[in-house]
């Protein structure tokens, strides 16, 4: 079994003890009925809701998680920011973000934008021949500016509801959609379906590379958050349902669903 | 299955088109007024962020806070359905508790962009009380990943016309609605009503060291 096989046994053994872990903790409708859970993930939240059916399960992973990150990634990353100068961890970043354009190309082609596909397929050409292999972003400056797309996004264009938060091991701040899509995405890597040991090694270092690079600018925003939190929680929990709308929306920031300020004539009286 | 998908697209290209329809029928209209209100705070603000010495940083964002954020109105948003519960002790407890932890996540968060030069790029009403004002930096400099960022305000407008300050956000993620996430958060899991709200309030005095 290799590293990737392992993954996606976990996530399968995760979506599993999900499921049965939902039967035990929530008490409303059909405990088994998944579908029950999705439409429920469907109502649009105008008062601010976030469907969180699974907050014990989704609480405890976000505990591990924050001692992996405490005790590993946090160090690791300060340690990376230390030996490397700004202009290559940028480079690191670009050449990740050129690696993932053919997940990218797959899902824009899967939601049927096919001007942005072709956006994607100019940068992969342009990025990986005069941007060095992908550590520049000549594109960018070509006015081919970067996008991102996931095959949880397609999902959410064919119309698929986001469904219950979920907070993954490892991978941190998802929803069940989103969680499918984000295992679906490993298939559609070209990397996944090579089985010699330098695919393997490559795919080892580019998941740590990949933690590193995320982890870095993150360093002090995230501190900053969970320093200033009452319930760290909740507060990662909100900036990633508001900050996935926008990006499903392709970056278009839809002002109607947002919660109301309050009842104008009741709080009138306040003032 | 090739039906169902011929259904699914059927049914997106109609959607599309009613969506697109109702958007040119009933496009949000823009506010000057609201427009020129916020452009006036950013006017106000950009010495502001432009001070080196962090004390006095945080001392300006706080006179700016004080004077164009209505931290009544945001005190009881964020408490969602549970501003109803609360008592009149539990409000004379709250309110300067809250104001004083809002103000310190404006200092924190508005000083990442100091240096930073906003114009206001347009805006949108969700009613004639409601309107978002967004804006963008002027003159972005290359590299700094600030670009392609919309600082977005929500202004308040009262009964009598006057404008406020009611939320900030950037690309679609907004403060007050993470801080009501947080706080309705933390009275459900502490037993709600008004005992949940008298855990937020000790939790909010211990988190800004009163």
């Amino acid at each position: 079994m290799d590293a990737k096989q392992i993954i996606t046994a976990c996530a399968a053994g995760l979506i599993l003890s999900v499921t049965t872990g939902h039967a035990q903790m929530s008490d409303a409708g059909d405990p088994t009925d998944f579908a029950e859970d999705l439409k429920r993930g469907e109502t649009p939240n105008t008062d601010g809701e976030i469907n969180d059916p699974w907050e014990g399960f989704n609480r405890a992973m976000f505990a591990m998680n924050g001692v992996i990150d405490g005790g590993i990634l946090v160090p690791s990353a300060k340690v990376y920011r230390s030996l490397t100068h700004k202009k290559q961890r940028k480079g690191l970043r670009n050449l990740l973000a050129n690696a993932r354009t053919p997940v990218i190309l797959v899902n824009d082609l899967l939601q049927g934008e096919f001007k942005r596909a072709g956006e994607t397929a100019s940068r992969f050409v342009v990025n990986t021949t005069i941007g060095f292999g992908g550590m520049g972003d000549p594109a960018e400056r070509m006015g081919i500016p970067q996008h991102s797309e996931d095959f949880g996004q397609t999902l959410a264009v064919w119309g698929a509801p986001s469904g219950p938060y979920l907070y993954l091991p490892f991978f941190g701040p998802s929803s069940l959609r989103d969680g499918i899509g984000a295992a679906v995405d490993t298939t559609a890597d070209p990397v996944f379906w090579l089985r010699t040991d330098a695919a393997r090694l490559t795919g080892y270092s580019r998941a740590g590379a990949t933690a590193l690079a995320l982890r870095e600018p993150l360093i002090e925003p995230l501190a900053d958050i969970e320093a200033n939190s009452l319930d760290y929680y909740a507060s990662i929990r909100s900036f990633y349902t508001q900050a996935r709308k926008r990006e499903i929306a392709n970056g278009r920031t839809n002002f109607e669903d947002l919660p109301d300020i309050g009842d104008f004539e009741e709080f009138d009286e306040i003032e | 299955m090739l039906n169902a998908f011929k259904r699914t697209i059927t049914k997106s290209a109609l959607t599309f088109v009613l969506v697109a329809a109702a958007a040119i029928a009933t496009p949000a209209a823009a506010d000057e007024a609201a427009e020129s209100f916020v452009q006036n705070v950013l006017n106000e603000a950009e010495p502001i962020l432009e001070l080196e010495d962090q004390a006095a940083l945080f001392e300006g964002i706080e006179s700016l806070v004080d004077k164009y954020v209505n931290m009544r109105r945001v005190g009881f948003f964020v408490l969602g359905q549970y501003a109803r519960q609360m008592t009149d002790a539990q409000k004379e407890e709250y309110f300067p508790l809250f104001e004083e932890y809002a103000t310190r996540i404006y200092q924190n968060t508005m000083s990442n962009y100091s240096g930073q030069k906003l114009v206001v790029t347009g805006s949108n009403d969700r009613s004639e009380r409601d309107i978002i004002v967004n804006s963008q930096v002027a003159e972005p400099g290359t590299g700094d990943g600030l670009s392609d960022t919309i600082f977005h305000w929500r202004i308040y407008r009262n009964s009598d016309g006057e404008m406020s300050v009611f939320d900030a956000g950037a690309n679609g993620v907004w403060l007050a609605i993470e801080q009501q996430s947080q706080f309705k958060s933390v009275i459900a899991n502490n037993g709600g009503g008004e005992t949940g709200i008298q855990v937020l309030i000790d939790q909010l005095r211990e988190q800004v060291g009163g």
